[in-house]
């Protein structure tokens, strides 16, 4: 039995340490600011990125990665004689990555490439990621890591706090959350991933600490007593994510607990201020 | 002349309905005077008012000589004008005495006596807490001592009986009812009840000649009755005015189908294909400002190459033409507005159904992709609110119609039926958001055929903020039901207005002209000056845990003083946001919600 090798998009928002530490390749896709060309996290980081929100005035486009940097990234892995990739990206409905990550893998002749919509995105890609290449380097299989991400799946929950709907609607992300777009009142959506990888709104509530109270409330219905593994991931937003943090610490039982940064390009669709809470109860 | 009646018939008793009606209009601003609250804007008499004068008209249209059928158009026209809750128990009386009638060609006095008590008996069945001490048990102990008048033939006699209980009713109501005690007043609508009833008893005593009646004026003039004019003072009585105009406006049925301007609704999706059309590129504003020239009630949407437009239009085939410049169309749906109107104005007559409406839908088949009209929306929203800014705050968070009203013009059962049949949606969440109003609400849901009308007993604005912010598209009706009655119980509602008499409640001295306090439905203080009574009220609603602060403005508010009441507010109660909104509302300066 060969090697399996775990292949992802800078979307995961895994922190470097930990891939290099697993050794997951990734695949930046792009930010633009105007005419200036960024890959993300790898030539603008997150801090750069906010800082460079706030100053610039432009609002940030970006865009997949092409065929051809998937290929590149794949044929250098499948150089390695016996060697089978898993691929797993930003959810299709979401971004054209996943496209091109097909596309790139058809190109490749040399070795067989299984692409995982994760329909999801950030650190929602990002636990998949890991706990698949956790199982790669403990050497399970291409079945094995493909059942144990859709298991991963089942017993994940996402919620998250946009400051503004703005991001999420100028850059086409806004989902199922549309219907409240144009309140005049200042409603704070509670926002998740639902199964298809779109953005839906699952409450409304009006003020932070009432939508702070209600993800908690959200979280309890989900999974109960259970323990938990938290990550608190914060667009530019360390009070939140520590407010959040706590709220969950005093009510769940966590094992293990991490803050994620999001990245450029998801910190270009959600918007600054943005936090997030991944938890996962496997 | 002088005729001793034995039997009424349909043309007496409409010659008693008119007198009743005269009557209650000649003393609606009296009856408006016994409002418990000195607030400026107590309505009763206007309500009732409008309210009969909402039969009379039916009985006109339909006058018949047949006891039975003169009754039924006059509690058909009392039951789809009905406003305020005296408005609404009134119809249910006369709903109730109809009943009774209904097959009888004439009745004697004790017939009608027996229909009184059926009377009674339905508007207390319409009322889920009846209340003692008010129009509910005036026209209750009127008709039990009618009932007990056995020997009696003369009808004249009979409601000679029936008016001197009801008076004397009346005049026990404030051992009932101790907020009246307090304030020194007998119940408002009761009142109005016992003028109708001298009405009745002054056209028996004419004695059938009725031959004036045609021009009594109870048609041509309702609505100059409304308003505190007396009891506010020449200042007010100019808003007044303009808040009663406004608030008739909106009224579907006060509308000319031919005052219609943009006479279709059409909505379609644009896919933006750039380069379609040499030249013409594709930019929102630009669009969105050239459809504005063809219409109105505009709305644009893009969203990644994907443009919805909604537009009330006069030549559809322009807008249309317009949006192919840049691309495809699908999903067009373009309705006649007019064919629409005039549906609902027979429905009133009380002909059509609702489906009548749908089949109004004319579903375009030329342009690409073409989709059937897509089917009716699971859920629609009908709130009831007054001012500029209150409207476009409940249109932003997905109201379908914002009745005009409030306190000081309530709608009527017809205007919340009219607003109803105006939304293509499976169930509807009717927002009263007045306690005057709620029964109104409640009585359009029996009304209402082929759709589920589910009333929310919201009572302020606030809470009807609050209800609308709860409501889930995804959840089902009944979870929506629940979590909405239950937002309005976490919300905090407060309103500064001003006092239009001296008076006393719950120990607190109101001197005419402070400005008062009021915290769902109490007052809770009276101070000279607006800027101490809205503090005062802030300081009373506030408690720990309490994190927002809503303001909507009034339109008399000024931003100076608005200005110093959120730095108090930020002062006093560090952390608290404060979200301000112009409400554009007449007569109260400020609204708060906390929460």
């Amino acid at each position: 039995m060969g090697k399996v090798r775990i292949v992802t998009d800078s979307t995961a928002d895994i922190p470097a340490a930990v891939r290099e530490e697993l050794g997951i390749e990734m695949v930046p896709l792009n930010i633009h600011f105007g005419s200036e060309t960024f890959l993300d996290t790898v030539t603008l980081t997150s801090e750069q990125f906010y800082d460079k929100l706030q100053t610039s005035g432009v609002f940030p486009k970006t865009s997949q990665p092409s065929p051809a940097e998937f290929l590149a990234v794949y044929e250098r892995l499948a150089a390695e004689p016996d060697v089978e990739i898993v691929s797993i990206h930003l959810a299709s409905v979401l971004s054209g990555t996943y496209q091109s990550a097909v596309l790139g893998a058809s190109m490749l002749e040399s070795a067989k490439v299984h692409v995982v919509d994760s329909r999801s995105a950030s650190y929602g890609i990002g636990a998949l990621v890991v706990a698949a290449a956790e199982a790669a380097r403990a050497g399970q299989s291409v079945e094995q890591i493909l059942q144990l991400i859709e298991r991963q799946r089942e017993h994940f929950y996402i919620y998250f706090l946009v400051d503004t709907l703005e991001y999420l609607q100028k850059g086409g992300r806004i989902g199922k959350a549309s219907a409240l777009l144009g309140s005049l009142l200042n409603i704070k959506p509670i926002l998740s991933i639902d199964p298809e990888g779109e953005v839906a709104a699952v409450d409304k509530v009006r003020g932070h600490k009432k939508a702070m109270a209600r993800i908690v409330e959200l979280l309890e219905r989900d999974i109960a007593d259970r323990p938990i593994r938290l990550y608190i991931a914060h667009a530019n937003n360390q009070e939140g994510a520590d407010q959040l943090s706590e709220a969950l610490a005093e009510r769940f039982h966590v094992r293990a607990a991490a803050y994620i940064a999001l990245g450029p390009v998801i910190g270009a669709h959600a918007g600054p201020g943005t936090i997030a809470a991944f938890v996962s109860t496997e | 002349m002088s005729k001793r009646f034995i039997l009424v018939n349909g043309t007496d008793f409409a010659a008693m309905v008119f007198a009743g009606a005269d009557n209650l209009r000649n003393h609606a601003e009296k009856v408006n005077g016994l409002n418990v609250f000195p607030v400026p804007d107590g309505d009763t008499g206007t309500n009732m008012n409008l309210t009969i004068a909402s039969g009379v008209e039916e009985l006109k249209k339909k006058p018949s000589a047949h006891l039975g059928k003169a009754a039924d158009a006059l509690s058909k026209g009392l039951l789809m004008g009905a406003r305020g809750n005296s408005g609404v128990i009134l119809s249910q009386l006369f709903r109730g005495f109809a009943k009774h009638v209904h097959d009888l060609e004439e009745a004697s006095a004790q017939q009608l006596a027996a229909a009184l008590q059926t009377g009674v008996e339905t508007a207390y069945k319409a009322v889920v807490k009846p209340v003692e001490g008010t129009i509910l048990t005036v026209s209750k102990e009127a008709a039990k001592h009618a009932l007990q008048m056995k020997r009696t033939a003369d009808v004249l006699e009979l409601m000679q009986e029936v008016l001197g209980k009801a008076q004397e009713a009346l005049a026990r109501t404030p051992e009932q009812l101790p907020v009246l005690k307090q304030v020194g007043v007998v119940d408002a609508g009761g009142q109005g009840l016992v003028y109708v009833y001298e009405g009745f008893v002054a056209a028996l005593r004419r004695g059938g000649s009725f031959g004036d009646m045609e021009d009594d004026g109870i048609l041509d003039a309702p609505f100059e009755l409304a308003g505190p004019a007396a009891a506010v003072g020449g200042a007010a009585l100019d808003l007044a005015k303009e808040v009663h105009a406004a608030a008739s406006r909106p009224a579907q049925a006060h509308l000319a189908t031919e005052d219609i301007e943009f006479g279709y609704c059409t909505e379609f999706m644009l896919t933006v294909v750039p380069g379609k059309v040499q030249g013409q590129v594709f930019a929102e504003d630009a669009f969105r400002a050239k459809l504005g020239q063809l219409g109105d009630s505009l709305l644009v949407v893009a969203d990644e190459g994907l443009v919805k437009v909604h537009i009330h239009a006069e030549y559809p085939g322009e807008v249309m033409n317009e949006a192919m410049k840049f691309g495809d169309l699908s999903r067009i749906k373009i309705e006649n507005m007019r064919d629409q109107h005039a549906h609902i104005v027979e429905e009133h007559a009380g002909a059509v159904s609702a489906q009548a409406l749908a089949s109004a839908a004319v579903a375009v088949p030329a342009a690409p992709a073409a989709a059937p009209r897509p089917a009716a929306k699971r859920y629609g929203m009908v709130a009831v609110a007054i001012g500029d800014g209150i409207t476009d705050i409940m249109t932003s968070v997905g109201v379908d119609v914002v009745l005009s009203g409030g306190q000081t013009m309530n709608p009527s059962t017809e205007d919340i039926v009219n607003a109803v049949s105006r939304i293509d949606a499976a169930t509807i969440f009717v927002l009263p958001n007045n306690s005057n109003i709620i029964l109104a609400a409640q009585q359009a849901a029996g009304l209402i055929e082929h759709k589920q009308l589910i009333v929310i007993p919201t009572k302020t604005i606030p809470q009807g903020l609050a209800a609308i912010v709860a409501f889930q598209d995804k959840a089902d009706a009944a979870a929506n039901e629940s979590a909405m009655n239950a937002a309005i119980k976490r919300i905090k509602s407060g309103q500064v207005t001003f006092a239009v008499r001296d008076t006393n409640m719950d120990g607190m001295e109101i001197k005419r002209g402070h400005f008062i306090g009021i915290e769902d439905g109490t007052i809770v203080c009276s101070q000279p000056g607006l800027m101490d009574a809205s503090k005062k009220l802030l300081q009373e609603m506030v408690e720990e845990g309490d994190e927002l602060v809503t303001i909507l403005t009034g339109v008399d508010a000024n931003s100076d003083e608005t200005e110093e009441l959120c730095a108090f507010i930020s002062e006093m109660y560090p952390g608290m946001d404060i979200e301000l909104h112009a409400g554009g509302q007449p007569l109260y300066t400020y609204i708060f919600s906390v929460e």
